[in-house]
């Protein structure tokens, strides 16, 4: 029995959005929980957001990059456009499985400060993704 | 019905979510939470880094080198006078049915200014797209496609 050799491109493609959504949104809504103009009930619902997203985005990164390594047949760099791609998937991978642990370990027993670095650090991570998701449409469009 | 902010909040704190004799191991999992993500991050890195060599033997990574370096091959063309006009004719013969006589399109489409790498288009040349397009790769050799390639990127 043969694979349709298109299948993993097409299962990349409809994996890959979910992760890269959900962790923007995370850092959308646990960055907007921290202005003061927030009331209390609508941070609790923003923190609570953000809680399922980050981990929602954790756990939707692995069947993206397992499809992904299907797709390169486990080329972990490249180059042109697939390097730049890497570049940014990595970290992005390795930061956003970390935060949606931390995030899930932690709950809201976060101290203000522990919040903060994860929030930074979160931000960091929506980039990284934001990154990675440019250089993969480069990868559509231009190779 | 919706649950209320308290109950998220319950559902979020690991206690309550994992109540009973499971808490213990819930406090010592937050206490070194920053520990267990670094090491969950690590793992999963090293994980997929890990399953990267039994993908590349499974699915042949001789191969998928040997096409890269055709295609890298392509990507270094350099067009002279000479082989776009002999791309022309190898485009005259087998593409203008489809793609038009003067590549604007008909069947096919528009060849003019393309957006694709020279390995792409000796790709699709080679291996034609599935229910639209043959593939060439009997009738042309690296030599005739480069030509056509050249010819093709000359279209603007």
């Amino acid at each position: 029995m043969s694979i349709d050799p298109t299948i993993w491109p097409k299962l990349h493609g409809a994996s890959t959005h979910f992760p890269v959504a959900l962790a923007m949104a995370a850092a959308l809504f646990d960055g907007l929980s921290v202005f003061g103009f927030v009331s209390p009930s609508l941070r609790a619902r923003l923190r609570a957001a953000g809680y399922f997203t980050v981990i929602l985005g954790a756990l939707g990164t692995f069947p993206a990059v397992l499809s992904g390594l299907f797709m390169t047949k486990g080329n972990v760099l490249g180059h042109d456009a697939t390097l730049f791609h890497h570049l940014f998937v990595w970290p992005a991978f390795a930061c956003i499985v970390g935060l949606g642990t931390w995030r899930a370990l932690v709950g809201e027993r976060a101290t203000p400060r522990g919040f903060a670095i994860y929030l930074a650090v979160l931000l960091v991570t929506a980039g990284l993704m934001a990154g990675a998701g440019y250089w993969g449409g480069e990868l559509i469009l231009n190779s | 019905m919706q649950p209320s902010v308290d109950q998220w909040s319950d559902a979020r704190s690991p206690s309550s979510a994992l109540a009973g004799g499971r808490d213990w191991l819930v406090d010592w999992l937050a206490k070194r939470a920053l520990a267990v993500s670094v090491l969950a991050a690590m793992i999963s890195l090293g994980g997929a880094l890990l399953i990267a060599r039994p993908i590349q033997f499974a699915m042949g990574v001789a191969g998928a080198s040997a096409t890269q370096a055709a295609q890298d091959a392509f990507a270094t063309l350099v067009s002279t006078p000479q082989l776009v006009a002999e791309g022309a004719g190898f485009f005259g013969q087998s593409c203008g049915d489809c793609h038009g006589d003067d590549a604007r399109g008909d069947e096919g489409p528009d060849l003019h200014g393309l957006a694709i790498s020279n390995g792409r288009i000796a790709a699709t040349i080679k291996h034609g797209v599935k229910g639209e397009m043959p593939s060439f790769a009997r009738k042309y050799g690296d030599a005739q496609i480069a030509a056509l390639v050249v010819y093709v990127r000359s279209l603007r």
